[in-house]
């Protein structure tokens, strides 16, 4: 029989898990229940969501994939558009949103792979999806914004006239998302996704179908991102062309790379720390400085990239290194 | 129903953009092909390009065409600079960290554009090229047709550079193999810099050329960094000639694209075009290693 806690990935897995539960089930009640602190708050939650997401096909699989606000978007269009011109709830709308994103990534992946699109030019494909993607959806509904359903606040609609509820169904999935993470990473699927993120050439010699184990990370990456835009559109009531941002999904990638690729720990705090600190920035030089938050990005990407590729994470071993050291070497 | 004076528009138009296209993509192609760096950030010099023309088009009440005597020197040095300070320590990394590092260069510049310009887009007043040519039922704004000529002049100058120069026959060995280039007493360090300053100057002198019928905004940059890529990997590494044939089709599909279908979903042609010519030719039409 296995054991409940060997399913999620070890014993210091679960308690970090319900460490993180436990923290962000209280943030709304450390901020008062604060209508603005908590949006930003989801916003952040919404975030850590795509860069775990992203850290499966980023991460391990090693492709640098910047699409994810496309899946994201198309996700929240079906959901959005289902619950706005057919009164479809979203919790059907949801699953039908992951289902349509993952069906884009098959349709995406699977020529992709299969004709060996690699490195910068599966970054730039990819890149190019949102951009197509957004000009479509242009195509079809023009500039005009769809508003969801704004008096109609019920557990069928998803839509709430204060924050938390939706709050806490995006931590749910979050905690999901980093469930999934570490399953995976202490899986077949992982080690496979590893072995082709260190080396693509390699791990094929050893008999991994790359092709195959790509394209599942790749649409496991897409399903959370599809879901999740439900609750996106819900949580911003537009549904719009503007979804459809690249520099969104490029910013995911870059809090992916950040982070350390791979590490879930990493992963998790950079998309924390910097999504927190762009609010911040926002806030106090957003009217003076726009995109200054995205500058500092841009700065830091270049001192990770040119000192420590492992980013965040090395940071972090860097640290504790030290520490046990006593401080006295580097 | 067609009308064969539409066709020779649409199709005028498309040339015209697709040479501009070419000389905006023919510095990636050189610094791709040479150092095997992946720069992202291509299209964000394009973009800072434009800006600083608009800068010095407006402080001196100057034609932006005459700014490139200050831009072009100005981003050659600029290449070098950003060469010796972020590019050169990830020569020969993994992809992942040049294409992180210059995507960290490229958001660097675009919000340094937005911080200080702001979103609102820049236009000169003013240029010598503002009537149009007309012929018979054929109108070719004189902005565009002195873009398509000068950009066409360049990649002469710059196929004669690499072909019957000793700085050319140098770049084109350190393409081929660097260390044995190496071994025969090429500087290659000297190479490389000059490749990326000379990518970078490009970049100048096809801004001044988009300046005097566009205007600058902090998006252009995204928009040139793409296209660029799209011309590289249709081209390969044909060299100049593949170069020009990419920017040629490119511009001739979204030209007809624009005109037959929609004018706002110009991005939408040349991204299904890039896609469909990686999975069908994912070595470029010309040829790429």
């Amino acid at each position: 029989m296995v054991k409940p806690v060997a399913l999620l990935g070890g014993k210091s897995a679960l308690y970090s898990i319900i460490a993180i539960a436990i923290a962000l089930a209280l943030i709304p009640l450390v901020l008062g229940y604060n209508m603005y602190y908590v949006y930003l708050a989801a916003q952040v939650v919404l975030v850590t969501i795509m860069v775990l997401a992203w850290n499966i096909i980023g991460g391990y699989a090693g492709q640098l994939d910047l699409a994810s606000s496309g899946y994201m978007a198309l996700g929240g269009a079906v959901s959005g558009l289902l619950l706005a011109f057919y009164n479809v709830t979203p919790w059907l709308g949801m699953p039908l949103g992951a289902l349509t994103a993952a069906g884009l990534a098959f349709l995406m992946g699977y020529p992709t792979f299969r004709f060996g699109v690699k490195e910068v030019w599966y970054a730039l494909s990819t890149a190019a999806l949102v951009v197509i993607l957004q000009r479509v959806f242009w195509l079809i509904y023009g500039s005009t914004e769809i508003y969801m359903p704004i008096h109609r606040w019920s557990w069928y609609h998803l839509r709430f006239s204060r924050y938390e509820p939706l709050y806490y169904m995006l931590v749910v999935i979050l905690l999901v998302t980093l469930w999934l993470n570490i399953r995976i990473k202490n899986s077949k699927l992982g080690y496979y996704l590893t072995a082709i993120g260190e080396d693509e050439l390699a791990a094929e010699a050893l008999g991994i179908d790359t092709r195959r184990y790509k394209l599942y990370a790749l649409l496991i990456y897409a399903s959370i991102l599809g879901f999740v835009g439900g609750i996106y559109v819900n949580l911003t009531s537009i549904v719009s062309f503007r979804m459809f941002d690249p520099w969104l999904g490029i910013v995911v990638a870059v809090m992916g790379i950040i982070g350390g690729l791979g590490s879930i720990a990493g992963v998790f705090m950079a998309a924390v720390i910097l999504r927190t600190l762009e609010e911040y920035l926002r806030s106090m030089f957003g009217a003076t400085i726009p995109g200054i938050h995205l500058l500092i990005y841009g700065l830091l990407l270049i001192v990770v990239g040119v000192l420590k590729p492992e980013g965040f994470a090395g940071f972090l071993k860097y640290f504790r290194r030290r520490l046990a050291r006593g401080g006295s070497g580097g | 129903m067609i009308d064969p004076a539409y066709v020779t528009q649409i199709l005028i138009n498309g040339v015209l953009m697709g040479l501009l296209y070419s000389l905006v993509a023919l510095g990636l192609a050189l610094i791709f092909g040479v150092m095997d760096i992946i720069n992202f950030a291509h299209g964000d010099f394009v973009m800072l390009g434009a800006y600083l023309t608009f800068l010095i088009a407006t402080y001196f009440l100057i034609d932006p065409t005459v700014t490139i005597a200050l831009t072009v020197p100005l981003f050659f040095l600029l290449g070098i600079a950003v060469y010796k300070a972020i590019i050169k320590p990830v020569l020969g990394a993994e992809p992942l960290i040049q294409i992180a590092v210059t995507v960290g260069l490229l958001m660097f510049l675009r919000n340094l554009a937005l911080a200080i310009f702001h979103a609102e887009p820049r236009g000169v007043p003013y240029t010598v090229f503002s009537t149009p040519i007309t012929i018979g039922p054929i109108t070719i704004p004189l902005s565009r047709a002195a873009a398509g000529a000068v950009s066409l002049a360049v990649l002469y100058i710059v196929h004669l550079l690499l072909t019957r120069t000793r700085w050319g026959i140098a770049v084109r060995a350190t393409a081929d193999d660097r260390e044995a280039a190496a071994l025969m007493g090429i500087n290659v360090e000297r190479v490389y810099y000059t490749t990326f300053g000379l990518g970078t100057a490009l970049t100048a002198l096809a801004a001044a050329l988009i300046m005097t019928f566009s205007r600058a905004d902090p998006y252009l940059g995204l928009l040139y960094g793409l296209l660029s890529w799209v011309i590289v990997a249709m081209g390969g590494l044909g060299g100049v000639v593949g170069v020009l044939a990419s920017g040629l089709i490119l511009g001739i599909i979204e030209s007809f694209g624009m005109s037959l279908i929609s004018a706002g979903a110009r991005e939408l042609f040349l991204y299904v075009t890039f896609l469909v010519v990686l999975w069908v030719r994912p070595r470029g039409l010309f040829g790429r290693r």
